[in-house]
């Protein structure tokens, strides 16, 4: 994480010499349609046509802006680059905090430095050895990554970087002490820092790049030297560079410093202003990381490189495919995402790329392959304001040519609640959050919360929800049944409507079918639907007991059920035993149900709210209400006058199927859903 | 994971095996191969298989397909030809594998009786060609073969002199060329008085190289290679909501470097896989991701049997009993009651008074069918995910995280898949950090928030002044000359771009620029008043060139403003401080 990259500091020499002119004329006349008139020449500007010319340090600082520039934008929030100023003392015009590294700190705080004046006299003060002290300070610094790092408990936090020294030598003797005294102040540096009480970091290793700028068809005495380690510390290497060519030299040290690749996009149509009929194609040059080409490349695949003219790197040249729609750019198959920028950030065809990417829409980009058969490799989209290339999957890949969904596991069902789940899906879109969501343990938990506890998958296995569009009162009630907070009014609400349910069972009304158009069943039918209705409802209303309102709606369930001769499926033994049920000659209007215990009697009348209560009854089940406590659970499913049984399932496990232990079952099974 | 099955077609393998003349060498190959088919068609038949035979000559029979059935046909119609050569079929196979690219986990399954081969072209020959050799550029093909999975089913006794000295060779082979080989092959009698009485396995070999042991050595080979991987999808607390799936390929272990310094750690997903919200695939775009899989629902089905050697239909009808002792049995049962009532009522529709087994319907039908007529989480996630064009933002481990949707491809055919993120929060820039996902009901009241996350402005989002190329700054100036013409329509446009190459220049320290820019106004002006034109047009322009020589403008602070009053220019403070 702690490359060599992550640091880089620009030492800018700010002495005399800089304010001289670097000797090449920019023309300005060329915007005249026709000849002027003689206008006094004024200084700076040449004699005649307007002309005009940087000097060096203007050189200096806007090709290392441009360097930073394109850091920055590759890199956000990753690498940092800083800038020191030197002339009689070194200026600092930003730090390591990321508030200050941004293009608009570093243009204002060099509006501030300006041009040096040459007005000044030539002294020793005057130095670039001042920055390129501060520089190797500032290396020692640690970035928020590193005190980060150290906050976490890092014992050794790896701490490299690179100073870029744009200065001017006289020759190779002075180029040499300037390297001498880096490599000593380097190394006092480093056992300042090793004291205890010193905060700052060791350097391990530092690239020292020094830039020896001159103006113009000027001969320097210094001679280039590639990289050379001075000591196991310090790289230098040094390059003579006239200071018009500052910036192509500064791309290609770029290029090799956070190992970048270029890409030329090819052939892409442009309107032209005068003729909007007809369209030219043009190129354009963007930069990233070099993965963004490794990742695609394999062993029986390369991209096609070729050199610019005027450069020495390779660019990977890549046609733009005109896209179609929108939709096909989600989820390709994209094994590398990294962030882009173009090599001329103001060019006309760039910025018309820019926006058309920046317009959220996204373009392909083909390799012609050997075959002849071309390949998209590549694609470019913009997303939140920044600019990515996806490097995408053109090997053949195991996950290819798939076999359908629906010719495997469940595949010929039709009737999955797919609308429905939609609709859940719909409801717990996610977005965006300044802060965790409160209450959240983890993220999944944070949405199951919020999906029902009943949701059956198919429509073939739920009563309950094909009836919902036949029983108006019903979508609400379920609504109120599977509420966290109920409170007493839901329940009593709820209680009303499972009496009424109950009655309309006893008077023997039709249910209507949810998903067939047959009327004609038979009384048999009805009651089945009946009873299957109750269950499922039990089972919803069980899955959703949070409170103890839900608690007492489950509990007059129960005893409806066991009214309706249908008492707990545990009993049964099976579809035999239910059809044996539904053969019997009980009527809904004998509310007692011939095969009920007194013990289940007894249970029914306490709990239901049909009103056949004692005055006792009432008094505590009141009192057992207001009860703070939750009762002991043994004691809420006895019957009142009765002792509660523990552990009354021992050695009844055998006997469980048979009904002549019908009692204790239900004994069982209430115990464990209150 | 592409698999090239290699057999080994020499001469040698025609031999009959010692205590055994009912095989030879290749018939049990031939059934090795037979019930790896056996074993991966169980398994789904989703592996791509090819078939190549090697002798001097490599050949490829099959191209790689899921349709095992042409494999089974072509392993019949080999004939065995010269002598065996390993480094041929290796760097054909090479050449075979190549449009699989480097994302997938390429397999190579070798049946062999391990013979050397002869002369040249034998392994004794290569390695003395090879070591010291290894930089070669005739090498480079095994340095692209490293990270495949080699097996070599071994066929052959310990006992036979001829099977262990080419078993050396081979491991020889491996270690010198550094690729992922493993040897399967039966266990060595270490001592024929110790393993007398002892375990099974070891009075199988006393009793020489047969079926069962290739049998087995393919077994342990699918065991150590081909397991699928088994993981809980938990959509929710409702059990129908929470599944077990079958993600396949198997997901590879990630390899996450340690934050800051020191060793990389191994990280496999987790056991349980849980969806945690779900997100419009039109904001999620196209992130990088490690590895794309398919989620399968799991179902189970009968091990191939050994004796057939191909699978038999199974007869036994697939019965819809219910576990009584499944935690979901009352559910179970449940929801079996419903479907029956509903089914007898469409019966009874059909043909009324008919009280037939519910039951009965079902259980006519095969195996395959009834596995296609249980209903499955995934048919429902899928369904609804491709309705809305959505998909489930899924955790995968601690910060950890993926994507399910469903995916079609070009023929239309739609499944389940699982995209898989590099391990962490930050993942996917235009998300933001995917711990901080939440509801909109989380949100503080009157609050919104929607996809994208936007970044800070890149340099090409703002309008960014480089003027390292000549004409970018010819450009620059062109523009505010432009409008200078155009004054007074274009007086705020004109100034607006003044000063945008003011604080360029300023910044750059390229003083020499506003003196030309003021030089050029004021030849603008100078002709503009010749011809007699546009009064405030030259006012203007005078104005701005003299502002731009003020070096009391040359601060950060400082706007130049249009002259508000051209007749009393002395009037109005010529430029303006914004503090």
């Amino acid at each position: 994480m702690f490359e060599l990259n992550q640091k880089t500091l620009f030492v800018l020499d700010h002495t005399r010499y800089f304010s001289i002119s670097s000797e090449q004329y920019i023309s300005m006349d060329y915007l005249k349609g026709k000849p002027v008139m003689e206008v006094q020449a004024c200084s700076g500007v040449s004699v005649g046509g307007t002309q005009l010319s940087k000097s060096l340090w203007t050189s200096a600082v806007e090709s290392s802006i441009e360097y930073c520039r394109i850091v920055w934008d590759l890199f956000p929030g990753k690498k940092h680059v800083r800038f020191i100023v030197s002339d009689t003392a070194a200026h600092i015009v930003n730090t390591w905090s990321s508030s200050t590294q941004n293009m608009s700190h570093v243009l204002n705080a060099m509006m501030m430095v300006s041009v040096p004046t040459r007005s000044i006299p030539q002294s020793s003060d005057y130095s670039v050895i001042h920055g390129l002290r501060a520089a190797i300070e500032a290396l020692a610094e640690p970035t928020d990554d590193q005190l980060q790092a150290a906050k976490l408990g890092c014992q050794k936090i790896p701490n490299e970087g690179r100073v870029i020294c744009i200065t001017s030598a006289r020759d190779n003797t002075s180029m040499k002490s300037l390297e001498d005294i880096f490599n000593t102040v380097l190394l006092q540096q480093n056992a300042l820092s090793a004291a205890p009480s010193n905060k700052g970091l060791i350097i391990d290793h530092c690239h020292l790049v020094i830039l020896n700028i001159v103006p113009l068809g000027v001969e320097s005495l210094v001679s280039n030297r590639t990289l050379i380690g001075v000591s196991p510390l310090l790289d230098v290497e040094i390059h003579t560079v006239s200071a018009p060519d500052i910036p192509d030299k500064l791309l290609h040290l770029i290029m090799g410093h956070y190992d970048l690749a270029s890409t030329t996009v090819t052939n892409i149509p442009m309107k032209e202003e005068q003729n909007a009929n007809s369209s030219a194609n043009y190129d354009v040059e963007i930069l990233h990381e070099r993965c963004a080409h490794t990742m695609v490349c394999g062993p029986d695949f390369t991209l096609p490189t070729s050199i610019k003219p005027g450069t020495a790197y390779e660019t990977v040249t890549l046609k733009w495919c005109t896209p179609r729609g929108c939709s096909s750019a989600d989820l390709q198959p994209c094994i590398g995402q990294y962030n882009v920028t173009p090599v001329d950030v103001t060019s006309r065809p760039s910025s018309c790329l820019i926006n058309f990417l920046l317009n959220g829409r996204s373009v392909l980009l083909e390799v012609p392959r050997k075959a002849g058969v071309r390949t998209t490799s590549h694609m470019l989209s913009a997303r939140g304001g920044e600019i990515f290339v996806h490097s995408l999957c053109i090997a053949r890949s195991a996950v290819d040519e798939a076999p359908a969904i629906s010719d495997g596991p469940g595949g010929r069902i039709s009737d999955y609640r797919i609308p429905e789940m939609a609709q859940l899906l719909k409801i717990s879109r996610m977005v965006p959050q300044k802060v965790k969501p409160k209450g959240r343990t983890s993220s999944g938990e944070h949405l199951w919360r919020r999906l029902p506890r009943y949701f059956p998958r198919t429509s073939n296995v739920t009563v309950l929800f094909n009836l919902q569009r036949q029983l108006s009162w019903l979508p609400h009630f379920l609504h109120l049944l599977v509420k966290e907070d109920m409170d007493k009014q839901d329940e009593v609400r709820c209680q009303q409507q499972i009496h009424e349910l109950y009655k309309s069972a006893s008077r023997g009304d039709m249910l209507l079918f949810g998903n067939t158009s047959s009327n004609r069943s038979k009384a048999g039918k009805s009651k089945e639907q009946y009873r299957l209705f109750y269950r499922e409802l039990e089972q919803l209303m069980l899955l959703n007991a949070h409170t103890q309102h839900h608690k007492n709606l489950l509990e007059s369930l129960l005893s409806l059920r066991s009214a309706y001769g249908d008492a707990g499926s545990k009993i049964e033994t099976g579809a035999v035993n239910m059809r044996s049920f539904a053969e019997s000659p009980l009527s809904p209007e004998r509310l007692e149900p011939s095969s009920s215990s007194s013990l289940l009697r007894g249970s029914k009348r306490r709990m239901s709210t049909s009103g056949q209560r004692s005055l006792l009854e009432i008094v505590s089940s009141a009192d057992r209400q207001s009860c703070k406590r939750l009762e002991f659970s043994g004691r809420l499913c006895t019957p009142l006058a009765q002792t509660a049984q523990l552990y009354s399932d021992i050695g009844n496990r055998e006997k469980e199927s048979s009904s002549s232990c019908m009692s204790t079952t239900i004994l069982k099974e209430e115990s464990i859903r209150s | 994971m592409p698999t090239i099955i290699a057999l080994d077609a020499s001469l040698s393998m025609l031999r009959p095996v010692p205590g055994r003349n009912d095989h030879t060498y290749q018939s049990l190959a031939l059934k090795g191969i037979q019930h790896l088919l056996d074993n991966l068609t169980v398994a789904g038949k989703l592996e791509h298989l090819a078939l190549v035979t090697y002798s001097t000559v490599c050949e490829l029979k099959v191209d790689f397909t899921r349709d095992y059935d042409q494999i089974r046909q072509a392993i019949k119609k080999v004939e065995p030809l010269d002598k065996a050569c390993l480094i041929t079929m290796l760097k054909t196979c090479v050449s075979l594998m190549a449009s699989w690219g480097t994302q997938n986990v390429l397999q190579l399954v070798v049946f062999t009786d391990c013979g050397p081969g002869f002369g040249s072209t034998s392994i004794s020959g290569f390695l003395e060609s090879f070591i010291g050799k290894e930089a070669e550029p005739e090498y480079v093909w095994l340095k692209t073969m490293s990270p495949y999975h080699l097996n070599f089913i071994c066929l052959g006794v310990h006992s036979d002199l001829y099977f262990t000295r080419g078993l050396t060779l081979l491991q020889q082979l491996l270690d010198a060329t550094a690729l992922k080989g493993l040897l399967y092959m039966i266990k060595p009698i270490k001592n024929m008085e110790a393993s007398e009485g002892t375990s099974s396995s070891s009075h199988k070999n006393e009793q020489g190289f047969g079926r069962t042991a290739v049998f087995e050595l393919v077994e342990r080979m699918c065991e150590s290679n081909y397991k699928s991987t088994e993981v809980t999808l938990k959509c929710g607390h409702y059990a129908r909501l929470e599944s077990q799936v079958l993600i396949w390929p198997p997901p590879l272990p990630y390899e996450q470097p340690a934050p800051f310094s020191g060793d990389s750690t191994i990280r496999h997903i987790d056991q349980r896989i849980d969806v945690c919200g779900f997100l419009s695939l039109s904001d999620i775009g196209s992130p990088a991701t490690v590895s794309r899989h398919w989620v399968l629902a799991k179902v189970e089905r009968e091990k191939p049997t050994r004796r057939s050697g191909s699978l038999t239909p199974t007869s036994k009808p697939s019965k819809l009993t219910l576990d009584s002792s499944s935690p979901h049995y009352e559910l179970d049962k449940l929801e079996q009651d419903i479907r029956e009532f509903y089914m007898k009522d469409s019966k009874d529709t059909e043909e009324s008074g008919d009280d037939a087994d519910p039951g009965v319907a079902l259980k006519h039908s095969s195996g395959q069918q009834s596995e296609q007529q249980k209903d499955t989480l995934c048919m429902l996630l899928h369904g609804a995910l491709k309705l809305e064009n959505m998909a489930a933002l899924v955790t995968l481990g601690e910060k950890w995280y993926g994507f399910i949707y469903a995916y079609t491809d070009v023929k239309k055919k739609s499944n389940l898949m699982l995209h898989i993120l590099p391990p962490g929060v930050n993942v996917v820039p235009w998300l933001g950090d995917l711990d901080m996902l939440g509801f909109p009901e989380d949100l503080a009241p009157g609050e919104t928030s929607s996809f994208p996350v936007r970044s800070e402005r890149r340099s090409y989002s703002q309008s960014s002044v480089v003027w390292i190329r000549k004409a970018s700054l010819q450009s620059d100036v062109q523009k505010v000359l432009r409008h200078a013409k155009k004054m007074p329509d274009k007086t705020q446009h004109f100034y607006k771009e003044l000063n945008r190459i003011r604080r360029a220049a300023l910044a750059l320290g390229f003083v020499e620029l506003l003196e030309a820019l003021a030089m050029l106004l004021e030849k603008e002006c100078a002709q503009m008043s010749m011809n007699g034109l546009n009064n405030e047009c030259t006012i203007q322009l005078q104005h701005a060139a003299t502002e731009l020589r003020k070096t009391s403008n040359r601060d950060i602070k400082s706007t130049i403003v249009p002259l508000q009053k051209p007749g009393h220019p002395d009037a109005v403070p010529s430029s303006a401080y914004i503090y």
